[in-house]
C-alpha cells in the first residue's frame, strides 16, 4: 500500500507547497510573504520535515494507512508541538486542551480516535496512536471536503479545518506555518527536482511592520499614548512568553476585549514576527508599577510609574515553563531586540533588557527560568556590532571577551547601575603596578570605538587611567577619566585601529593615594 | 442579561432554573447553587476563612484551561460564584481579599468595583478566550446585586492568567471548592457568606 500511494501523493504534495504558499499570500493581503530577512533566518536551517524526528516511522505508517502525506503529518506535528508529547493533566473523557504530538483537542481527539480504532487514552498518551488518530481525522476531513488527494493543493482546506481556527487570517497563518515546516522539498513526497522556494511575492502596498519592516503589521486597538514627560521615555525592553501558540497569542491581543497587547510577538521558530503596537505608543503588556529594587536599584526615580509607560514588550510564542527555547526563535528575537534597542537608544544590559516576571514577581514568571539571558543578550549585542567585556567571566562571551582582575580588588554591588552583576574596585597607590585587564578578540584588523563604564562616587579617582594595548603589545593610548561622576553609562574613551587577535584595555591602579578606581565593564563597538 | 436584572434568591433545594429561562445568556447564568455547582452543600453556615486560599496548578507546564462560563447564585447564608472550565480539570487558583488597588494586567489601569471589599480570584494557567481569539465568556463585567456580591469584573486574561475581582458589600468569610471528574464539567466554586 505504501508503495502504491507514495508516487501519487509525492507529486501532489510537491505541488501543494507552491500552491499553499501562493494561496496564503493571495488570501491574506495583510500577511505578506516572509521578508528577505526573515526568510533568510528560516533558510539558514533545513525545513523541519527534512530533519529526523522521534516519530518518523509513525508518521510514515499512519500516512500510508490513511492516505495522508506523511510529510504533512510531520509538518503539522512540528507546528503544533515541535514533536513533543503534550500531556493533559487528567485522564477522563471530555474536552481537554490538547494532547500528544498532534495536539488533538475536544471532538477532534474523539473523532480521530474512533476512526483509527484506538482508545481515547491511547490517543492522548501514546505517540503512535496519537499520530494515527490525527491521520484518521485528516482522512475524514479530506473525505468531507471531497478533495482530490492527487491534487494536493486541495489539502490546504483540510489543513485549515484541522487547525480549528475560524479567522481567515489565522487560518492563513497556520497554513503558512505548515508550509514552512514542509519546506521546499518534502523528502517523503518530492520526486525529482525541488520546486523553487520563492513562490510568492509580497503583495504591493501591504507593507511591513512600521518599526520593524521584516515583521507583519497586525495593528491592535489596545494601546494609548505614553506620558509626554520623562517618565514616558522608552528605555526598557520587556521579554515575555505568550503561554500559548503564536496565532492564538496575536489573535487574542488584537481583540479589544482582551484589554492587553504587546509591541511584538515572535513565533515559535522565529520565522515570523508580528508587530501589534507602534513602539512610540504605550502597549498593555505589564501590569506592575515600577519598583527599582526588582531591577538592580536602577532608575529609582521611576518608582511607582506604570511600567507600560516606558517599556517596549516582546512576546514569544511558548511557555515560561518550557525547558528550552528554539535557537531560531531566540535568533529572530535577538535581531528584533537589536533593532528596538538601536532605534530607541536602549542600553543592551541587564537593567534595560529584563523579564516580565522580574518586574512583576507577584504573579508572573515569564519568560521563565530557562530563558538564556546571558547568551541572548550577547547575541543582541553581537547583532548590533558590539562586544562587552564585564569584570566577571559569568557575563562574558568567552570566545570574544575576557577580564583579568587582580584577586586583591574587592567585588561590590553597592552603587547601582553597574554592568552585569557588580563591579571590582581598588584603592589607588602611587607605586602600584597592577591593573584590571579587559580583553576582546577581533577576527581582523579593524577600527573600533571603546567605551568604559564605572559606578561613580565622591571617593572615586578623578584621573582613572585606562591603557589601550593591542594584541601586538603596543600601547596606543592612556586615557584618563573622572570616575567621580558619569557612572552607570558608557563613556567613550576613543577610536583606534586594532590588529586581529586579543586586544585589551587595562584600568590602572596607579595614582595619587586616597581614592579608588572602579573596574566595571568595557564596550567595543563599530 | 436584560431579562434578569433583579437578583434572585433561590432556595438550595430548588432545581428551578427557569426564572431566567432560555433568555439567559450562556456565559453567565444565575441559578441555584445546587444547579450551579459541585455537589450541593448542605451546610449553610460554613465557617469559611478570611485568609488567602490557593491550590497550585496540577503540574508545572500544564496547558491553560479555558474558562467557559461563570455562574452566580444566592443561597440562604451565602452567595456562590462558579467558574466552569472546558475539559475535565481545573487550573490552579489563588483567592484572597485585597485592599490594594486592582489593576488590569495588561494596561495597569486601576479597576473599581462596587462594594466595600474586593475578593480577587486568580486562575492559572487559564484563559477566558478560545484559540480563535474570541472571548469565552463574552460578558466580562457584571453588576450582580446579590446580597453580598455586588459586582464582578474580569481584570486579566493574558499570558495564561485569568483574574476576576468580586466586589462584595462586606468582606465576609469565604470558601473555595473545586471539582473535576469524569462526565462533569470542571469547576472552581467560591462561596461568600452573607454579612450579619
Amino acid at each position: 500500500m505504501t508503495a502504491r500511494l507514495k508516487p501519487r501523493l509525492g507529486c501532489a504534495a510537491r505541488a501543494a507547497v507552491l500552491v499553499v504558499l501562493v494561496a496564503a499570500c493571495r488570501r491574506a493581503p495583510v500577511e505578506p510573504c516572509p521578508s528577505p530577512l526573515v526568510a533568510g533566518i528560516a533558510a539558514q536551517q533545513a525545513a523541519p520535515v527534512a530533519r529526523p524526528s522521534p516519530f518518523d516511522s509513525a508518521f510514515a505508517a499512519a500516512g500510508a494507512e490513511f492516505h495522508v502525506p506523511p510529510a504533512l503529518l510531520k509538518a503539522i506535528g512540528w507546528v503544533e508541538t515541535r514533536w513533543q508529547m503534550v500531556e493533559g493533566a487528567e485522564e477522563f473523557p471530555g474536552r481537554a486542551p490538547a494532547f500528544g504530538v498532534m495536539a488533538l483537542r475536544d471532538t477532534a481527539l474523539v473523532r480521530g480516535a474512533a476512526r483509527s480504532g484506538v482508545t481515547l487514552e491511547a490517543a492522548r498518551r501514546d505517540p503512535a496512536a496519537n499520530i494515527r488518530a490525527a491521520a484518521a481525522l485528516l482522512d475524514a476531513l479530506a473525505g468531507e471536503a471531497a478533495i482530490d488527494r492527487s491534487r494536493i493543493e486541495q489539502w490546504s482546506t483540510v489543513i485549515a479545518r484541522y487547525s480549528g481556527i475560524e479567522r481567515s487570517d489565522g487560518q492563513a497563518a497556520y497554513r503558512r506555518e505548515v508550509d514552512r515546516a514542509l519546506g521546499a522539498a518534502p523528502p517523503d513526497l518530492a520526486r525529482g527536482a525541488a520546486p523553487a522556494p520563492t513562490a510568492c511575492q509580497p503583495p504591493p502596498g501591504s507593507g511591513g511592520a512600521p518599526d520593524y519592516p521584516p515583521g507583519v503589521w497586525r495593528p491592535s486597538p489596545n494601546f494609548n499614548a505614553r506620558p509626554t514627560d520623562s517618565t514616558g521615555r522608552t528605555h526598557v525592553l520587556i521579554i515575555h512568553t505568550c503561554e500559548s501558540n503564536y496565532a492564538s497569542c496575536w489573535s487574542w491581543l488584537l481583540n479589544p476585549v482582551s484589554q492587553a497587547s504587546v509591541h511584538y510577538v515572535v513565533n515559535e521558530d522565529g520565522s515570523e514576527i508580528s508587530q501589534l503596537v507602534r513602539e512610540r505608543d504605550r502597549a498593555w503588556h505589564i501590569a506592575a508599577a515600577y519598583d527599582c529594587t526588582l531591577n538592580r536599584r536602577h532608575d529609582c526615580w521611576l518608582n511607582g510609574v506604570q511600567s507600560n509607560d516606558f517599556t517596549v514588550g516582546i512576546e514569544h510564542a511558548g511557555f515560561a515553563s518550557q525547558g528550552a527555547f528554539p535557537a531560531s526563535q531566540l535568533e529572530a528575537s535577538a535581531a528584533l531586540a537589536c533593532d528596538v534597542t538601536r532605534d530607541r537608544g536602549i542600553p543592551r544590559d541587564w537593567q534595560h533588557v529584563v523579564g516580565h516576571g522580574q518586574l512583576q514577581p507577584a504573579n508572573r514568571t515569564d519568560p521563565g527560568p530557562n530563558w538564556p539571558w546571558i547568551a541572548y543578550l550577547h547575541r543582541v549585542q553581537a547583532l548590533c556590532g558590539e562586544i562587552v567585556v564585564d569584570d566577571s567571566a559569568r557575563f562574558n562571551d568567552s570566545t570574544l571577551a575576557a577580564a583579568a582582575v587582580p584577586a586583591a580588588w574587592p567585588a561590590s554591588d553597592t552603587t547601582p547601575d553597574y554592568y552585569g552583576g557588580g563591579y571590582r574596585w581598588a584603592a589607588t597607590q602611587p607605586d602600584a603596578t597592577d591593573g584590571a585587564a579587559f580583553s576582546f578578540r577581533l577576527a581582523a584588523s579593524v577600527s573600533r570605538t571603546l567605551d568604559a563604564r564605572w559606578t561613580s562616587g565622591t571617593n572615586r579617582s578623578a584621573q582613572a587611567a585606562y591603557a589601550v594595548i593591542t594584541a601586538a603589545g603596543d600601547t596606543l593610548a592612556v586615557v584618563l577619566v573622572d570616575q567621580t561622576s558619569g557612572g552607570g553609562f558608557w563613556r567613550a574613551l576613543g577610536t583606534w585601529t586594532f590588529p586581529a587577535g586579543w586586544n585589551r584595555i587595562v584600568l590602572l591602579r596607579r595614582g595619587a593615594p586616597g581614592s579608588v578606581v572602579v573596574a566595571d565593564a568595557v564596550r567595543v563597538r563599530e | 442579561m436584560p431579562h434578569c436584572n433583579v437578583a434572585f434568591v433561590i432556595a438550595l433545594a430548588s432545581l428551578v432554573i427557569s426564572a431566567c429561562g432560555r433568555h439567559e445568556p450562556p456565559e453567565i447564568a444565575r441559578r441555584s447553587p445546587a444547579a450551579a455547582g459541585v455537589s450541593a452543600p448542605q451546610d449553610t453556615t460554613f465557617a469559611g476563612t478570611m485568609a488567602p486560599v490557593q491550590r497550585p496548578p496540577s503540574h508545572p507546564g500544564a496547558t491553560p484551561r479555558i474558562l467557559r462560563s461563570v455562574d452566580v447564585a444566592s443561597a440562604p447564608g451565602y452567595d456562590r460564584v462558579v467558574f466552569e472550565f472546558a475539559g475535565d480539570s481545573v487550573p490552579g487558583y489563588h483567592v484572597e481579599y485585597t485592599t490594594k488597588p486592582v489593576r488590569r494586567c495588561g494596561s495597569g489601569d486601576p479597576v473599581s468595583v462596587a462594594g466595600a471589599g474586593k475578593l480577587v480570584v486568580r486562575l492559572e494557567p487559564a484563559q477566558a478566550h478560545d484559540e480563535r481569539g474570541n472571548p469565552t465568556p463574552v460578558e466580562r463585567e457584571r453588576a450582580l446585586g446579590l446580597p453580598t456580591v455586588k459586582e464582578m469584573k474580569l481584570v486579566c486574561d493574558f499570558e495564561g492568567q485569568v483574574e476576576w475581582v468580586l466586589g462584595v458589600g462586606a468582606a465576609g468569610p469565604y470558601r473555595v471548592l473545586d471539582s473535576a471528574g469524569p462526565g462533569g464539567p470542571a469547576r472552581v466554586v467560591v462561596d461568600i457568606r452573607h454579612g450579619p
